[in-house]
């Protein structure tokens, strides 16, 4: 994996430990500071989450604040599920991915969504 | 004449080709061939298609002997229907690569960002949870998604063949050959189209990644894992009835004692998927364009 992507993976898990909002300062503070890690490298991987849509921006007490747009369990469910349910549109088989094994059919989903639900409650 | 012939065998390679060529048997032995005689069948059924809007114009217009008017007009609307049919099928082209390309990058963010295992390898990614399953996210930046489920069913064998398989969709591009074929089932009108040729490519790609994997890691693996990914999770079926028809396939295929691939068999499928393409232009198409070049007012 590249320096980056191991940099945004690393965020992501300080804001989804904290459970609250923090600023750049505090999730600079909170990566291991011995690595010598910039403050604007910190403020660009932020930014570059915030783009993407998995990390959003408030501004609070004169400050932006970041927080994961999903719990980390959200986010697993919401990918497996994408991964594992069966093509919107259905008519024809979805190119996008290759799976091992078939995937789950609409009754299938339906389990599937009610399990996911049930184990990302259960933390 | 010409347009007739080229008619009929444009809906033989369409409509009665795809039905008996899915269930045949023979299949399971020459997957690659048979891959590419459906690429073969498909593309000479769109060059028949295209066949047909050329020739059948001119072929009218000989027959009446109308003037140079009528003649233009004709050769005008001809390739306008042949242009409408290609601009048709590229768009669809576009239009599923756009998709793919969105869901996956999607796909290989969120697996980046949740991977378990923290940077252990460039491609695989593993997702916390206790469902197993594994899949590939194609692409010049592939990666390979599997659970802490899979891990905790399957032994290190298995999860070596997993990715094995994995990794041979991924290095010979299948992701392409599928969406090709799915881009032509949706740009074909609902009355032409069939199903067919898009589950039997999906199921003969399927079965030559396996081929890649029990070359690397024996049959035994391969097959282990693929009875425990596929089966009931605790008290649910999840397994849609074609996924697990598909899977009987594959299993079928690496049983004990089953038949390899055949390459005779192979030589003598892919001899037939080029007759199928060279053939018609050469008998049909060819004494055609020889008496439209006198006929088409050009
Ligand atoms: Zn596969």
């Amino acid at each position: 994996m590249s320096g980056l992507g191991d940099l945004e993976r690393e965020v992501m898990a300080q804001l989804w430990d904290a459970g609250e909002p923090l600023t750049v300062r505090q999730v600079h503070e909170r990566l291991d500071p011995a690595r010598g890690l910039a403050y604007t490298t910190v403020m660009t991987v932020l930014d570059r989450l915030a783009k993407k849509g998995v990390v959003t921006q408030q501004k609070a007490d004169r400050a932006y604040r970041y927080a994961a747009t999903q719990t980390r369990e959200e986010m697993t469910a919401a990918l497996m599920f994408d991964a594992l349910s069966a093509a919107p549109d259905g008519a024809a088989r979805d190119a996008a991915l290759a799976h091992f094994v078939g995937r789950v059919g609409p009754d299938g989903a339906a389990a599937l969504a009610a399990a996911l639900k049930a184990a990302a409650g259960d933390r | 004449m010409t347009a007739l012939l080229l008619g009929a065998l444009g809906l033989t390679l369409s409509l009665i080709v795809p039905g008996p060529l899915a269930r045949a048997r023979w299949t399971a032995r020459a997957p690659g061939a048979t891959v590419v005689l459906w690429q073969s069948v498909t593309l000479a059924a769109v060059l028949c298609a295209l066949g047909v809007v050329l020739a059948a114009p001119e072929e009218l217009v000989r027959a009446h002997g109308a003037d140079q008017t009528f003649g233009v007009a004709a050769l005008v609307a001809a390739l306008g229907v042949a242009a409408v049919i290609v601009v048709r099928l590229l768009v669809s082209v576009g239009l599923v690569a756009y998709r793919s390309r969105v869901r996956r990058a999607r796909h290989r963010l969120l697996a980046d960002l949740l991977d378990a295992h923290a940077g252990l390898d460039d491609v695989v990614r593993v997702l916390d949870g206790g469902l197993p399953f594994a899949y590939c996210v194609p692409g010049r930046s592939p990666r390979i998604v599997l659970s802490q489920g899979t891990l905790r069913v399957l032994d290190t064998q298995q999860v070596a063949a997993v990715l094995a398989h994995e990794r041979a969709h991924l290095s010979a591009r299948h992701d392409v050959v599928m969406e090709s074929f799915t881009a032509f089932y949706r740009a074909v009108p609902a009355p032409l189209r069939s199903r067919a040729p898009l589950d039997a490519v999906h199921i003969l790609l399927e079965a030559l990644a396996d081929d890649a994997a029990r070359r690397r890691h024996g049959n035994g693996p391969l097959r282990e894992a693929l009875q425990a990914l596929g089966g009931p999770v605790g008290d649910l079926e999840l397994e849609p009835h074609d996924a697990a028809r598909e899977r009987r396939w594959r299993l079928d295929r690496l049983a004990p004692g089953a038949p390899g691939t055949d390459a005779r068999l192979s030589a003598a499928i892919y001899a037939v998927a080029a007759a199928i393409l060279v053939l018609p232009t050469v008998l049909l198409v060819v004494p055609w364009l020889d008496r439209a070049m006198h006929t088409w007012p050009l």
